[in-house]
């Protein structure tokens, strides 16, 4: 392992230990893997539009490499984070206790 | 210890790390499902517990006496399983969010960190031993769910796991309400002792199970005249926090040692401390490192431990509640140290009973200087361990 050069490293993408199951059906637990990754896919695009949107606002157009070099100002960020919180708060709507 | 920031500025390890647009959009929201887990499923669950399945226990004459009774009667409860599986796959998430990013940088960050560790700009050194063998305890899971741990090394002179997890924790605690700043349990703890002690002047410090250090840079700069020394059985976290402290300027000495046995001299150290490292070792070495501790420690040393507050201290409740980390985060260790008397532990290695203690004192960044003075006047309680408060052990050497 240590022989590898460093640009061609592949970090470990398992932790080595036994997965715990929280619910009776292991296919659930598999699922909430999959909702939980979506959940923050659509985040991502949501937020990838969001920049999009600024820019155009901003400068009428748009490029690749002007969404990659955008850092949101404190005033952006901090109404990304209330959409982020408002977003999971929809999202994970739980049931009242039965 | 402070020296003169060198002629040449030193570069930050840290900004090597380059995350894409979405990859910065995936750690955020991350941090995000997160803190739904550790606050809002948290409250959920307590409140659930508090208000229905406790009370409906009660009636059926089975009310929960223990926490191992209480996580039985939750095991099955729906905002039980939610609450578990968000904050386990939130964990995972953590480090897949910036895996990626420190592939990318990689490279970069080896080859710095390999500069630092030849130059010690600020005055700090890096002792590696490659022949140190690593307690099975480290190596049999990967703690906190850190794909390869703090110890995996996947190229020659790597830091890559020392990355993963600074990296990593960021997004952890991104969204924490107690955990907004790196290093402040050790920013809190130095504050206690300064003011709890005003005239004690270490000379030499010692942090066990450092990791990247981010809990000892803090007392440079409250005891700047000590040495400071950190010490971690894994290479990769040390390489890491070893660039980090070169980078601020800080004279750090890392070494890769074992804490049951180090090599530095009897009563070499005035003050040893400690930061969520106990419960991730076994019991057996608990026990030896605090006696490793009695023998480093001068006359009129102090040791403190900020840890998890143990079993006898928290209500069935909260038993329940911090020990799910043993079996879901792989941290083995946990339930079996906590059910120690922390105080206990001490007397066992050899520290009078008389000069040892466990206290919750508060967190600094979010209790404020004012209210601390009152903490320490007997006027204000800390806040509870996690929620703006931590729990200390320890003992002053005779």
């Amino acid at each position: 392992m240590k022989d590898t050069p460093a640009d061609q490293v592949r970090l470990p993408r398992e932790s080595k230990g036994k997965r715990p199951r929280f619910f009776d059906d292991p296919a659930i637990d598999q699922m909430m893997t999959f909702m939980l990754e979506l959940t923050t896919e659509v985040a991502v695009l949501r937020e990838r539009m969001d920049t999009v949107e600024r820019l155009l606002d901003e400068r009428g157009s748009v490029t690749r490499a002007a969404i990659e070099a955008y850092y949101p100002s404190a005033l952006v960020e901090a109404e990304r984070n209330s959409w982020r919180e408002a977003y999971l708060k929809r999202v994970y709507r739980m049931h009242p206790p039965i | 210890m402070v020296t003169q920031p060198s002629e040449i500025p030193v570069p930050n390890i840290e900004e090597l790390f380059r995350p894409t647009h979405d990859e910065r959009a995936r750690q955020a929201m991350v941090s995000f499902i997160r803190k739904l887990a550790i606050v809002d499923m948290r409250r959920s669950l307590k409140d659930d517990f508090e208000n229905r399945i406790e009370p409906k226990l009660d009636r059926e004459g089975r009310k929960p006496a223990d926490w191992q009774a209480i996580e039985k009667a939750m095991a099955h409860e729906h905002v039980y399983r939610f609450y578990s599986t968000v904050r386990y796959n939130a964990q995972e998430m953590c480090y897949s969010s910036v895996q990626p990013a420190v592939e990318r940088a990689l490279p970069a960050m080896v080859e710095l960190a390999s500069d630092l560790a030849d130059r010690n700009p600020a005055g700090g050194s890096l002792r590696l031993n490659p022949k140190l063998e690593l307690p099975k305890y480290i190596t049999a899971l990967d703690v906190h769910l850190t794909p390869g741990s703090v110890h995996s090394e996947h190229t020659a002179d790597d830091v890559a796991q020392g990355a993963v997890v600074s990296f990593g924790n960021k997004v952890f605690s991104g969204q924490h309400p107690y955990r907004k700043r790196a290093g402040v349990v050790g920013e809190s703890i130095a504050y206690w002792i300064r003011k709890k002690y005003p005239s004690f002047r270490p000379r030499r410090i010692l942090d066990l199970g450092t990791t990247s250090g981010k809990n000892l840079l803090p007392y440079c700069t409250a005891f700047p005249q000590a040495e400071i020394y950190g010490i971690d059985v894994a290479a990769p976290v040390l390489r890491y926090g070893h660039a980090l402290a070169e980078y601020e300027g800080l004279a750090v000495h890392f070494s890769q040692q074992h804490a049951e046995h180090t090599d530095f001299p009897d009563g070499y150290f005035d003050l040893v401390v400690s930061s969520f490292f106990f419960h991730e070792v076994a019991l057996k070495a608990t026990r030896k490192i605090l006696s490793e501790c009695k023998r480093l420690l001068a006359s009129r040393g102090l040791m403190v431990h900020m840890e998890l507050p143990d079993e006898a201290s928290v209500p069935p409740y909260e038993n329940f509640f911090w020990n799910w980390d043993t079996r879901n985060n792989n941290e083995p260790w946990y339930t079996a140290f906590r059910a120690e008397d922390p105080v206990a532990l001490c007397i066992t290695a050899g520290f009078d009973a008389s000069r040892s203690f466990k206290l919750l004192i508060p967190d600094i960044a979010s209790f404020g200087e004012a209210r601390h003075e009152q903490f320490m006047r007997g006027e204000l309680p800390s806040p509870a361990h996690g929620v703006g408060g931590w729990f200390v052990f320890g003992a002053e050497r005779d």
